[in-house]
C-alpha cells in the first residue's frame, strides 16, 4: 500500500513536471537562435492565462480559447524581443537579462491592477474525476497536460525538421553569419523564436491554470522550476528537458510528502546549483569550444 | 595634483560630514530612519556594484545575502547573546561563506546561467528562512533586540552614526581595493576572460573572490538591517527588494562608489515619492524631460539608435500619463520601478553618476594623477643569458575539430634564444598550434615539453605561469582599461601585499613600482605617451603594440607572437620589427607567426613551414623560400588539365 | 554584373580597405589575389554585406546594394561562400544544400520537390556529397566541407558568386580537386569572383585578375600579363 502511495505521488508529480519541461522548451527555442532567454517568461505564462480566462468569461468555447491564448502569448513574445532583446543583442551585451526582468515586472504590475491580486479558478471542460491504472489514480486533466505538452513540442520539432523555415531556424543557431549569407535574416529568425517561445509558454499557462488557479503569482514558482529544468538538462539539450522535467516533478512531489509542502521548491533549486557545479553545460548539453 | 586630491577627498568628506550632521540639526525620527536606511543600502549597493559593475555579471542574490546576514545577526543575538560588533562580524562571515559556496559552481558559467544560479539561490534561501521554523520562526517573523555596542546601549542617532562609520570604512576599503591589482583584475576579466587567464591572472579565482566580497558586504548590511528594524520576515528579502537594489545600482551608475551612494539615496527615498501623488507627478515630468532631452540630443548627434532614444521617451510618457490618471500610485509600484529601470537601462546605461562624472571632470578641470618616472628596463625585463639548448619541444602534436585535422602530427623544437618563424598558408594550422601550446585548446594527441618538463595542457592560466606569454591574432585587450592598466594587470612578481594591507591602503609603494615598471614596457613599444588612453581608443597598430607590452609584463622565457603584423600599415610593420629585435636582445625566445615574408626573412634564424596541419619544410628563411614545396604551398600548383585525380607534382 | 567603386571598409576604428575598385563582367571568372592581410577577405565581406562599407558603392547588376544587409543582398542574387567554409555543422549535407536555395524555395512545404532537379545537378558535380547526403556536415573532412560550401552557394543560382579561399587548410591534392571543380563551373558560364592566396592556381582559371596590397588594388590585368609581372611574386615572397 505504501509503495503504491509513493508511485502515485511520483506519477502526479511527473505529470506536473511536463509543464516545467514545456516552459523550459520555450527557453531552448530562443537560446538556440540568440543565446538569450526571457527572464520574464513566468509573467508571460501568467498574463496569457489571465487573458484566456477573460476569453472564457466572455463566453468563447474552450477549443477557441486555447489558440486565442496561445496567439496572445506569441504576441507578447514578439514584444519582448523588440523591446528588451534586440537592442542589446545588436550591442553584443547582456542588457537583455535586466530588460526582460523589467518587462516581467511591468507585466506583473499590470496583471495585479487589471485582473486583481486574488487567485481565480480556471474552468475547463476536462474532467478531474480520476481514472485508475494498476491502482494509480490519474485525472484526465493531468493527462491533458501531458498530451498537450508532448503534442506542441512534437509539432514545433516537426516544424524545425520538416519545413525549410524550420531548417533556417537551425541554421541560424549553428552559424548566424553563414545563415545571413544564404539570405536568411537572423533578426527575423530570432523574432520567430521569441514568438514560438511565447506561444508554448502561453499553452503551458492554459494547461496548468485549472490545477494551480490563476493569479498574479501563479507562475513565480513554476518559472523557477522551468529555469532549473532548462539549466539542469542544458539549454541546448533537445528532448533531454522532458526527462529532467519528469524527474524533477516526481522528486519534488516526494520531497513535499516527506519534508512538508513548504520544501516543495527546494529540490529544483538544489539540482540547479549542483548541475552547474558538476556539468555546467547541462546533463544533456554540449560543451562549447572557446574561440579567440 | 593637490587640486585633484582636494576636490575628490573633499567631496567625500563633505558628504560624510553633512550626513553625520543632519541628526544634530533635525530632530525627526522619520528622517533619521531614512538616513540609517541610506547608509545600510549604501553598503549593500557598493557590494552589489562589485558583481554587477566591475565583474559585469547580473547578480540576483544580493537581497538574499542581506536576508541571510540579517538572520545570522539576529539569531546570534537571540541565541548566543552576541554583542553588536560580534553579531555584525558573524553577519559578514555568513555572507562571505555563502557567497563563496555559491560562487564556486555559479561562476563557472557566464551570462544567463549565472543569473539563473543566483536567482535559484535567492529562492532557496527564501524557502529555507520560511520553512526552518524551529530556527527562524518562519513567516511569523523574528523579533531582534539591538544588542549593546562595546557595552553601551545605542540610541537611534548613535546607531545611525555607527552605520555611517561602517559605510565610510567600507567606502575607503573598497576604494583601495578597486584601485589596486584586484580592481584591475576584476575589470580585465570582464573585458576578456581569455586574455586574463593568458596573463597569469586567474579569472576564476578573482571572480569567486569578488563575488564573495560582494556577498560579505551584503551580509554586513543585513546585520545592520536587523538591528535597525528589529523585526525580520523572510519575504522582506525577496524578489521585490532585489529589483529595487538593481534599480539603485543601475540608476546611480555602475563601477562607481558615488553611484552606489546616489542609488542608495534614491531607493531610500522612493517609497516617499510614490506615496505623494503631486510629488510623483513632478518627478515623472522631470523624467520625461530628461528622456526627451537625452534622446533628442542622441538622435541629432546620431550617436544613438532611434530605439534607444525613443523607447525611454515612450516609457517616461507612460509614467507621466499614468501619474495623472492613476488614483493610488502605491498599487502601481512595480510598474513604476519597471518603467524607470527600463528607461535608464536603455537610454542612460552609464547611470546618473557616470553622466555627472564626465560633466564634473570637465567643469573642474580635474587632472589625472601624475605618473612616476619609468623604471629601468633592466629591472623590469632582466637580460636573460641564452644558454642554448631546447626550450620548447613538440612531439607529434595533434588537434582535430570534428573531421578537420587542424594540427596533424607536428614535431618541432624551439631553441633558447632564437626567433623561430612559423609560417604557412591560411588555415595551415599555425594559430591552432599556438592555441594548443598556450593552453586554450587541449591537444588531441602528442606531447609538449618546456625545458624538458611537460607543459600543462588545456589551461591558459597554468601555461602562463610556466613562463610562456602570448599575444592574440584577434586582439584580446582589456578595452575599458587604460594602456597602463593593461600592462599592470599582467605584471609578474610585483603584487605581494596581502589583502588586508591592500584594503587598508598600505600597498601604495608596490602600486607605484608597478606603475613605473609598466611605463618602462610601454616605452619599449613606443606607447609611453599613450599610457592613459583607454585601450579601445588606441589606433589599431598601437593596440597590437600594447598586446606585446602586456605579454612582456609576464617576464616571459618564451614569447609567442600570433600574427603581430596582421593589418598593420607599412611604417608600423617597421616599428614592429624594431620592437621584436629589442625584445630578442633581452634574451627572450620568440615564436613568430607571420605572413609577411620580408618580416620573417629579416628576423628569424629558423623557420618552420606548416601546410594542412603538417610540417612541410624547416630551415633558414632563405632555404625555405627556395623550397619547391613551400613555393607550391604559397602560390599553388599549375593544375594538371588531365584531371584532379592525378597526383600532385611538386614544383 | 558586379561593380565595386572606391570601397572603404574596416572593423571598428581601423580602416582595412582604402578605396578598392573592381569589376566582374557577366560570365567571367575574376581572381582577387594578394598576400595575407592585404584585405581580400574584407573586400568580400564588404561586398556581401557582412560588414557595412564606410564609403564607396557596390553595384549588383547595376543596382546599388552597399546599404543593404547580408540576407537581403543574398536574395538579390549574390552568393558568398565564406572563408573557412562555414557549413552548418549540425545539419545534414542535404539540408545545407537546401538552405543554399532558401531565397527561392517555398518556406513550408514542397521545397524538396522544387529543389530536386538542382540537388541532382549538385550531386552530379560532387558525387561524394550524394554519398554523404544524410550525414551531418560537421563530420565531413575539410575537402568535403569545401565542396559542400561551393554546392550550397550554387544552389541559389546566383547572378554572381563570391568564393573566398577555397583552398584554405586543404592538402595539395584536394586543392587541385577544388580548382578542377572551379574550371568545370567556368565551363557552365558562371560569374565568379575568386579570392585565393594561391596566385598561380587562381591565375590558371581566371579571365582577369586583381592583385591587392594593403587595402587597395595594386596591380590588375589578364593572367598572362600578371604571370610575367615580377611584382606579383614579390608581393608574396618578399
Amino acid at each position: 500500500m505504501y509503495t503504491l502511495l509513493i508511485v502515485q505521488l511520483a506519477v502526479s508529480g511527473a505529470l506536473m513536471g511536463m509543464v516545467y519541461a514545456l516552459i523550459a522548451y520555450g527557453f531552448q527555442l530562443t537560446f538556440a537562435t540568440s543565446k538569450s532567454i526571457n527572464f520574464g517568461q513566468g509573467e508571460l505564462v501568467m498574463l496569457s492565462a489571465f487573458f484566456s480566462l477573460t476569453l472564457i468569461d466572455s463566453g468563447l468555447p474552450y477549443w477557441l480559447v486555447v489558440p486565442g491564448g496561445m496567439l496572445f502569448g506569441a504576441v507578447l513574445g514578439l514584444f519582448v524581443e523588440r523591446a528588451a532583446v534586440r537592442l542589446s543583442l545588436e550591442q553584443k551585451g547582456e542588457g537583455w537579462i535586466l530588460l526582460t526582468i523589467i518587462l516581467g515586472l511591468l507585466g506583473f504590475s499590470a496583471a495585479e491592477n487589471i485582473w486583481g491580486r486574488d487567485d481565480r479558478p480556471f474552468p475547463t471542460p476536462i474532467s478531474s474525476d480520476p481514472l485508475h491504472f494498476f491502482g494509480i489514480d490519474v485525472t484526465p486533466l493531468e493527462l491533458s497536460v501531458a498530451i498537450g505538452v508532448l503534442a506542441v513540442m512534437g509539432l514545433v520539432e516537426l516544424f524545425k525538421r520538416k519545413t525549410l523555415l524550420g531548417k533556417a531556424f537551425e541554421a541560424v543557431s549553428a552559424d548566424r553569419d553563414a545563415a545571413q549569407l544564404m539570405g536568411i535574416s537572423a533578426t527575423r529568425t530570432i523574432q520567430l523564436s521569441y514568438g514560438l517561445s511565447g506561444l508554448v509558454a502561453a499553452l503551458a499557462g492554459i494547461l496548468v491554470a485549472p490545477i494551480t488557479t490563476v493569479g498574479p503569482t501563479m507562475a513565480s514558482v513554476l518559472i523557477l522550476k522551468a529555469f532549473s529544468v532548462a539549466v539542469v538538462a542544458g539549454l541546448d539539450s533537445g528532448f533531454g528537458i522532458v526527462l529532467v522535467g519528469l524527474f524533477l516533478g516526481a522528486l519534488e512531489s516526494l520531497t513535499s510528502f516527506y519534508l512538508g509542502s513548504g520544501w516543495r521548491e527546494a529540490p529544483g533549486l538544489v539540482l540547479l546549483i549542483l548541475a552547474l557545479a558538476v556539468r555546467p553545460n547541462g546533463v544533456f548539453g554540449k560543451a562549447s569550444i572557446r574561440k579567440v | 595634483m593637490w587640486k585633484r586630491l582636494l576636490l575628490i577627498r573633499g567631496a567625500e568628506l563633505a558628504a560624510l560630514a553633512l550626513l553625520a550632521a543632519i541628526p544634530l540639526m533635525v530632530d525627526n525620527s522619520y528622517v533619521l530612519g531614512l538616513l540609517t536606511l541610506l547608509a545600510i543600502y549604501g553598503i549593500l549597493l557598493i557590494g552589489l556594484d562589485v558583481t554587477v559593475g566591475y565583474l559585469g555579471q547580473v547578480n540576483l542574490a544580493q537581497a538574499a545575502f542581506l536576508g541571510l546576514g540579517a538572520y545570522a545577526a539576529g539569531l546570534c543575538v537571540a541565541n548566543f547573546d552576541f554583542g553588536m560588533l560580534a553579531a555584525l562580524a558573524a553577519a559578514l562571515v555568513v555572507g562571505l561563506i555563502f557567497g563563496t559556496l555559491l560562487a564556486f559552481p555559479a561562476l563557472r558559467l557566464e551570462g544567463p546561467q549565472f543569473a539563473l544560479a543566483t536567482l535559484s539561490f535567492s529562492a532557496l534561501s527564501a524557502t529555507t528562512l520560511n520553512e526552518w521554523e524551529g530556527l527562524t520562526l518562519g513567516a511569523q517573523g523574528l523579533q531582534v533586540s539591538r544588542p549593546p555596542f562595546l557595552g553601551m546601549a545605542l540610541d537611534a542617532p548613535e546607531f545611525f552614526w555607527l552605520c555611517l562609520l561602517l559605510l565610510a570604512l567600507v567606502w575607503m576599503a573598497m576604494r583601495n581595493l578597486l584601485s589596486s591589482q584586484w580592481g584591475r583584475a576584476f575589470e580585465a576579466l570582464r573585458d576578456s576572460p581569455i586574455a586574463t587567464d593568458a596573463m597569469g591572472v586567474g579569472t576564476y579565482r578573482h571572480k569567486v573572490a569578488g563575488f564573495a566580497l560582494a556577498s560579505g558586504l551584503g551580509g554586513l548590511a543585513g546585520g545592520l538591517y536587523a538591528f535597525n528594524f528589529q523585526y525580520l520576515q523572510p519575504q522582506s528579502f525577496g524578489w521585490d527588494l532585489m529589483v529595487i537594489l538593481l534599480l539603485g545600482v543601475v540608476l546611480g551608475g555602475r563601477k562607481s562608489l558615488w553611484g552606489a551612494l546616489v542609488g542608495a539615496s534614491l531607493i531610500a527615498l522612493l517609497p516617499n515619492l510614490l506615496s505623494n501623488r503631486g510629488l510623483f507627478q513632478i518627478f515623472s515630468a522631470i523624467g520625461l524631460l530628461i528622456a526627451l532631452a537625452a534622446g533628442g540630443q542622441g538622435l541629432l548627434k546620431k550617436t544613438t539608435r532611434p530605439f534607444q532614444a525613443l523607447a525611454p521617451v515612450a516609457a517616461m510618457g507612460i509614467l507621466m500619463v499614468g501619474s495623472l490618471i492613476v488614483g493610488n500610485t502605491e498599487d502601481w509600484r512595480k510598474a513604476i520601478f519597471a518603467l524607470m529601470l527600463f528607461s535608464v537601462v536603455v537610454g542612460l546605461p552609464e547611470g546618473l553618476m557616470g553622466f555627472a562624472a564626465r560633466f564634473l571632470t570637465r567643469l573642474f578641470h580635474i587632472e589625472p594623477p601624475r605618473l612616476p618616472a619609468p623604471a629601468s628596463l633592466d629591472t623590469v625585463l632582466p637580460k636573460r643569458t641564452a644558454n642554448g639548448g631546447a626550450l620548447l619541444e613538440l612531439r607529434g602534436l595533434e588537434r582535430y575539430f570534428g573531421g578537420v585535422k587542424a594540427v596533424d602530427g607536428v614535431s618541432m623544437t624551439v631553441q633558447a634564444g632564437e626567433i623561430h618563424g612559423l609560417i604557412g598558408p591560411n588555415g595551415s594550422g599555425k594559430s591552432t598550434a599556438v592555441n594548443v601550446i598556450s593552453g586554450l585548446y587541449v591537444p588531441t594527441g602528442g606531447d609538449m615539453l618546456l625545458r624538458g618538463k611537460l607543459l600543462p595542457v588545456g589551461s591558459l592560466f597554468k601555461v602562463a605561469r610556466t613562463g610562456v606569454a602570448r599575444t592574440f591574432q584577434n586582439l584580446q585587450l582589456f578595452g575599458e582599461l587604460s594602456a597602463l592598466d593593461n600592462v599592470m594587470v599582467a605584471l609578474k612578481d610585483v603584487y605581494r601585499s596581502p589583502l588586508p594591507l591592500v584594503l587598508l591602503g598600505l600597498a601604495r609603494a608596490e602600486e607605484k613600482r608597478a606603475r613605473a615598471a609598466a611605463l618602462a614596457l610601454l616605452e619599449l613599444v613606443g606607447l609611453g605617451d599613450q599610457a592613459r588612453s583607454l585601450a579601445k581608443d588606441l589606433t589599431y597598430g598601437d593596440q597590437r603594440f600594447l598586446e606585446i607590452a602586456r605579454a612582456l609584463a609576464r617576464k616571459p622565457e618564451l614569447l609567442i607572437l600570433d600574427e603581430p603584423a596582421a593589418g598593420l600599415a607599412h611604417p608600423d610593420v617597421n616599428k614592429l620589427m624594431d620592437i621584436i629585435k629589442r625584445i630578442h636582445e633581452r634574451g627572450i625566445s620568440i615564436i613568430l607567426i607571420e605572413h609577411h615574408m620580408d618580416v620573417i626573412s629579416e628576423l628569424c634564424g629558423v623557420v618552420t613551414v606548416l601546410d594542412g596541419g603538417k610540417i612541410i619544410a624547416a630551415g633558414t628563411a632563405e632555404q625555405v623560400k627556395r623550397d619547391p614545396k613551400v613555393i607550391e604551398a604559397y602560390l599553388g600548383v599549375v593544375d594538371d588539365p588531365a584531371g584532379a585525380a592525378a597526383p600532385a607534382q611538386a614544383g | 554584373m558586379l561593380t565595386v567603386e572606391n570601397l572603404h571598409a574596416g572593423y571598428g576604428t581601423s580602416e582595412v580597405l582604402v578605396g578598392v575598385s573592381l569589376e566582374v563582367k557577366a560570365g567571367t571568372v575574376v581572381a582577387l589575389i594578394g598576400a595575407n592581410g592585404a584585405g581580400k577577405t574584407t573586400t568580400m565581406r564588404a561586398i556581401s554585406g557582412m560588414i557595412r562599407p564606410n564609403r564607396g558603392r557596390v553595384l549588383l547588376d547595376g543596382r546599388p546594394v552597399q546599404d543593404q544587409d547580408a540576407a537581403h543582398i543574398a536574395r538579390l542574387g549574390l552568393a558568398h561562400s565564406p572563408e573557412g567554409r562555414k557549413v552548418f555543422g549540425p545539419l545534414t549535407v542535404e539540408d545545407n544544400l537546401l538552405l543554399g536555395a532558401y531565397g527561392r524555395l517555398p518556406r513550408f512545404f514542397g521545397f524538396r520537390a522544387r529543389a530536386a532537379a538542382d540537388l541532382k545537378n549538385i550531386y552530379a558535380l560532387f558525387p561524394r556529397l550524394e554519398e554523404r547526403r544524410l550525414q551531418t556536415a560537421g563530420t565531413l573532412s575539410g575537402g568535403e566541407q569545401q565542396m559542400l560550401a561551393i554546392g550550397r552557394a550554387l544552389m541559389s543560382k546566383p547572378k554572381v558568386m563570391l568564393l573566398d579561399e577555397p583552398s584554405m587548410g586543404l592538402a595539395p591534392i584536394i586543392v587541385q580537386e577544388v580548382f578542377h571543380t572551379i574550371r568545370r563551373l567556368k565551363e557552365t558560364g558562371i560569374t565568379l569572383l575568386l579570392v585565393e592566396q594561391f596566385a598561380k592556381s587562381a591565375l590558371e582559371v581566371a579571365d582577369y585578375a586583381y592583385v591587392m596590397d594593403r587595402g587597395h588594388i595594386a596591380i590588375e590585368g589578364t593572367p598572362a600579363h600578371l604571370r610575367e609581372d615580377e611584382r606579383v611574386l614579390a608581393a608574396y615572397l618578399g
